[in-house]
């Protein structure tokens, strides 16, 4: 009885509803307030340029596109609950948004349970791959991996100092790292690993201790996942030192265009940064995009990685729309798979089954004008869930097409687990 | 005679590139129509041959060539593949010049064309390529990349080309260099032992870490093990497995020496000295759990292998016994057992030979390096004690106007970050208006303090005044004032931290030598810590208005019947400290960032300050500063990976110091300890 009434209920409900589904909602789940506010407000902005454009377009299946933006305000527990509100009060279809690692673990568990789907845009550890997620960032083997076989092979490095920010993705990044150097011959002896607080200005120190582990005649490289505003006074440090791209350089996996403009850059010339996009990208589609962007945000503004991560990842998800006829998660997720689309850096980027993206990876040299010089590219390579150079994670694979399971574990030929709570 | 050979022979090397006899112009662009994938896409694995390619072919200017592709200016025009060198004036049609000829064939389109950017790694290999010519260029700026890139990418043949170069330098400066990088060069490949030694004693005590940079590779060595110890051979150390670790000078070091300090690693433990042991031919292997199951699987008949049935095989201790069966039967190898293992590697001699064969130059090596390492470490902990002066001087100055609104007159003020804040904000709006970076610092120093002054009455006006003797209804008000700041200065200035330039002579560092260096910011900062004591102290002790000032903290009432007025006095005072906190945010902002949370960093260390130091007296705010940024150093140094767990240790410390001395350093006494 009470059955039939909640059903007559629905119905009722459901015919006004009907009426106003011409339009699909979007979620955008980035912070505008806080410490994190500084990266994440540029991706609010571009997700709704981009559906702007596709509103211009004709929409999606001839419906109107409209954004629903909150602010979950750099507080990683308030991330999960604004994506409840996403989901369940504005029940929007899609949700883009998201920038640190521990913002993305707290979001996942209620994704997960009300069957949401979300694209996450930046580069990010790895070690985790959730049903509910597409991952359109890189994942170590797409960024931090190809950086360190670039300094092995080119800059003949021999000693590695990784310097990190203390949370998840340096130290987890950097654990795979550590791995890959000493898988390559390099002695633990001749790798410096340092974490420092977020938003650390002491730098002095720590910069002569890099430099002083050159004294034993060894080509010394830093990789850096220093992340925010840290970077100013490492690199203001590293400029008073003297010391010089050619002789310690340092390749950064979280300093993008967006960072450098609040930086002089004059002493930072030759230094590295490694990402799948660089706005010096000379491609007709990123022209076209860094126009659209200038004309909207302002001429100053520059365009960055996670920006094209966001790009692809709509994108792909219109498309994918398209495909299925539908919005409802599950056809979404399954046409997801195998789509293509033009990356901004030329090239096609590829949807892969365990929701990573094929993307090529590109080194950039810092200019005076705070962009990148591109002086490496590689061909697409395939984001990896799970590194192959940790053992417990080399047996795992994740394949949501046909396997079905995020965590499988190969050895034994069995699903580990199914939610992502790990 | 030796230097007469060496300018020859440098003569020769000029004159093979300068005016070579089989210049040819068709040979240069065969080899860059044949490597083009190669120079287009270059890398360090397979350059050199391309290098050589084009110096072989001997044509003039294939010097030019080098030196534009290093630069970055070297393009190539997509259609057909062919190099030049571009001018452009409005960069959307570029004039287009033949690399062969030099002459202007055309223009192309931005689209047309592709620069050809190559890594600093293949830029290395260009600048060691390019030595010989620009050693003796006429362009001092030429010359002096010249020594950078044998400095970086030093070969044999440079050092004829570079005796020549220290003969022929007039610059002065750089011809130090040259003298300085010939003994380098001399060191790792002059021809006679006699020569090298000379050279490596002449850098005894050189702190330069270019010098240790060069003689430490002279000691690398090679593992080696054999029965007996070789007589002839230069042996670096005699290692036993287990035991004993490397030293910084490639020597043994057994652990009973150093353990103290720090951890002893041994170089070789049991196994893989057996496993040199294998290598060598001298001891079998030893079977794998992985081989062992093979032999295993491979001997199943019906079921069993010898006496086991497959089934049973799931523990590790079965299947060795399994195994050890087969051994017996002979259809096995045997695995060397523990003390088979023990027995070999203790039969044989492990030792680290040098690469260099003569035993005087490493010797002579050895001995520099000792006395060079001990005057390192001298310098190391000169460079420590620096540091920590430093950020004792920043502390002190972030903490210094707090020392008064809340030392002096007891306001909890949790907003003083943020005057900090705006401190360094005003430089930034000030730099806007005035390009001159020293100017503009000079401006912004008062306008600093007059935005921060105003910003501190109004907060005492409106705010405070009205909740003196609350102290936590003070904190829950400033606090959410600073709240109110922070997203105010967000709302202004956006999030993107803002760059507050230093002027030029502030840029770099003051280098003592290659160990001790401090950058000239910190001093600036320093002098102006000094400064402001100086001052505040003068100000509290010998003006009027710290007569005042002093006065109407200890007893309000009775300041005021002496004819005082307290309201102004307190509004005064309170300006004062947040117009000091809004300078030292100038400063702060110079050497760190400019964001809307630049105070917040330095909210929490500037209370443990005053407090550490003593409530009520600058004095005590100076010791407490100068505790914490030496504890602070000393315990980074013993923990070099981890700068937050410092950190976390000097906060315990300084909890446990509080315990003991609860009213700080410099404690009052008397009456106005009990205010």
């Amino acid at each position: 009885m009470l059955k039939k009434l909640a059903l007559a209920a629905a119905i009722s409900i459901a015919t006004p509803i009907a009426a106003l589904a011409e339009e699909i909602k979007v979620g955008i789940l980035h912070s505008l307030s806080g410490t994190m506010a500084i990266s994440e407000t540029t991706l609010k902005d571009t997700m709704l340029m981009l559906i702007d454009e596709q509103n211009k377009k004709g929409g999606v299946m001839g419906k109107k596109l409209v954004p629903v933006v909150v602010d979950p305000a750099s507080d990683w527990p308030l991330f999960a609950e604004k994506a409840r509100e996403l989901l369940t009060v504005h029940n929007v279809d899609v949700i883009f948004g998201n920038w640190t690692s521990v913002s993305r673990k707290s979001v996942l568990p209620v994704i997960e349970e009300l069957n949401g789907l979300l694209f996450y845009p930046v580069q990010y550890e790895g070690e985790e791959s959730s049903k509910n997620v597409f991952y359109t960032g890189a994942a170590p083997n797409q960024q931090a991996i190809p950086a360190t076989d670039y300094y092995l092979e080119e800059l003949g490095v021999e000693k590695f100092a990784l310097l990190g920010t203390d949370y998840v993705y340096p130290r987890t990044t950097n654990k795979i790292l550590e791995q890959y150097l000493v898988d390559k011959g390099i002695k633990e002896d001749d790798i410096f690993v340092n974490y420092t607080p977020f938003g650390h200005s002491d730098w002095s120190k720590i910069v002569a201790d890099v430099v002083a582990l050159g004294a034993d005649g060894k080509k010394v490289g830093v990789i850096s996942t220093i992340n925010g505003d840290a970077n100013i006074g490492f690199y203001k440090e590293l400029a008073a030192a003297g010391v010089s791209a050619d002789d310690i350089p340092v390749v950064a996996f979280s300093v993008g265009e967006e960072e450098l403009s609040g930086l002089d850059t004059t002493n930072l010339v030759g230094h590295l940064a490694a990402w799948n996009y660089f706005q010096s990208a000379d491609t007709e589609v990123n022209g076209t995009f860094i126009e659209s962007w200038k004309a909207r945000m302002g001429d100053e503004r520059v365009t960055n990685d996670p920006m094209e991560a966001h790009y692809i990842g709509f994108n792909m998800w219109v498309n994918a729309v398209e495909k299925a006829g539908t919005t409802d998660v599950d056809a979404v997720r399954t046409a997801m798979y195998g789509q293509e689309f033009p990356n901004l850096t030329g090239g096609t980027a590829v949807m892969l089954p365990n929701h990573h993206l094929a993307k090529p990876v590109l080194i950039g040299e810092i200019q005076e004008d705070g962009q990148f010089d591109i002086i490496s590219q590689t061909a697409e390579v395939p984001g990896d869930a799970w590194t192959d150079f940790l053992p417990e994670s080399a047996v795992l694979k994740s394949d949501w097409k046909d396997l079905g399971c995020g965590m499988y574990n190969t050895e034994t030929s069995t699903c580990v687990q199914l939610k992502s709570n790990y | 005679m030796s230097r007469l050979a060496s300018i020859l022979s440098a003569l020769i090397l000029l004159a093979y590139f300068v005016a070579p006899a089989n210049a040819s112009p068709e040979k240069f662009a065969e080899v860059l129509e044949r490597d083009f994938k190669l120079i287009q896409r270059s890398s360090v694995k397979t350059v050199t041959p391309v290098l050589e390619a084009i110096q072989a072919s001997g044509f003039e200017n294939a010097q030019e060539f080098l030196s534009n592709w290093q630069e970055k200016s070297l393009w190539f025009r997509k259609e057909d593949n062919r190099f030049f060198y571009v001018t452009t004036e409005d960069k959307k049609t570029y004039t287009l010049i033949d690399v062969v000829t030099g002459e202007k064939i055309g223009e192309a389109g931005k689209r047309d064309i592709k620069q050809i950017k190559p890594n600093s790694g293949v830029r290395k290999l260009l600048g060691s390529a390019l030595v010989q010519f620009r050693l003796v260029s006429p362009d001092l700026a030429v010359r002096r990349a010249s020594l950078e890139s044998i400095s970086r990418d030093a070969k044999p043949e440079h050092l004829p080309a570079l005796r020549n170069a220290v003969e022929t330098e007039t610059d002065l400066e750089l011809k130090t260099g040259f003298i300085q990088l010939e003994r380098l060069l001399t060191m790792q490949f002059g021809e006679t032992p006699e020569e090298r030694i000379e050279a490596i004693n002449s850098f005894a005590g050189d702190l330069n870490l270019e010098v240790r940079a060069n003689l430490n590779p002279l000691l690398a060595s090679k593992l080696e093990v054999a029965s007996q110890l070789p007589e002839d051979a230069n042996i670096a150390r005699i290692i036993i497995p287990g035991e004993t670790g490397i030293g910084s000078d490639a020597s043994a070091i057994s652990p009973s020496v150093l353990s103290w300090f720090s951890e002893v690693r041994p170089e070789l433990d049991l196994d893989e000295a057996y496993l040199m042991l294998v290598k060598s031919g001298a001891a079998p292997a030893i079977v794998t759990k992985q081989e062992r199951d093979n032999t295993i699987v491979k001997n199943i008949k019906d079921g069993m292998v010898g006496r086991y049935e497959i089934a049973s095989l799931n523990t590790e201790e079965r299947r060795d016994a399994a195994y050890s069966d087969l051994v017996l039967t002979g259809v096995a190898e045997p695995s060397p057992s523990r003390s088979d293992i023990e027995a070999a590697v203790s039969e044989h001699v492990f030792f680290a030979r040098f690469d260099e064969p003569d035993s005087n130059v490493t010797d002579a090596v050895r001995n520099t390096l000792g006395q060079i390492n001990a005057s390192v470490r001298w310098n190391t902990f000169l460079d420590l004690a620096l540091d920590a002066i430093s950020l004792a001087s920043i502390y002190f100055l972030a903490a210094i106007g707090l020392a008064i609104t809340f030392g002096v007159m007891r306001v909890i003020n949790m907003a003083h970050g943020e005057f900090i804040m705006m401190g360094a904000y005003s430089g930034y709006v000030v730099q806007q208006f005035i390009t001159n970076y020293t100017l503009s610092i000079i401006v912004a120093i008062p306008v600093a303090f007059a935005v921060t002054f105003a910003a501190g009455v109004a907060l005492e006006r409106l705010v405070i005044r009205h909740l003196y003797d609350r102290p936590l209804e003070t904190l829950l008000a400033t606090f959410g004032v600073s709240i109110a700041l922070q997203q105010l200065a967000k709302n202004i200035f956006g999030t993107q931290a803002r760059p507050l330039t230093a002027p030029d002579w502030l840029d770099g560092a003051l280098v003592i030598n290659d160990v001790v260096s401090i950058s000239w910011i910190r001093i600036a900062i320093f002098g102006l810590s000094i400064l402001f004591f100086v001052g505040l102290w003068w100000t509290l002790n010998k003006t009027r208005l710290g007569l005042e000032t002093r006065a109407v903290v200890q007893n309000p009432r009775m300041a005021a019947s002496m004819g005082i007025n307290p309201d102004r006095i307190n509004m005064l005072t309170f300006g004062l400290g947040s117009g000091i906190a809004g300078i030292a945010g100038v400063a702060i902002g110079l050497y760190a960032k400019v964001t809307s949370e630049l105070g917040s960093d330095y909210i929490v260390q500037s209370f443990m300050t005053v407090v550490i130091g003593g409530v009520g007296n600058i004095w005590g705010t100076l010791a407490g500063a100068g505790l914490i940024g030496i504890f602070q150093k000393l315990i980074e140094s013993f923990n070099p990976s981890n700068t937050l767990a410092a950190q976390t240790y000097m906060i315990i410390i300084i909890i446990i110091f509080i315990q003991f001395r609860p009213r700080g350093i410099i404690a009052l006494k008397g009456r106005a300890a009990e205010a």
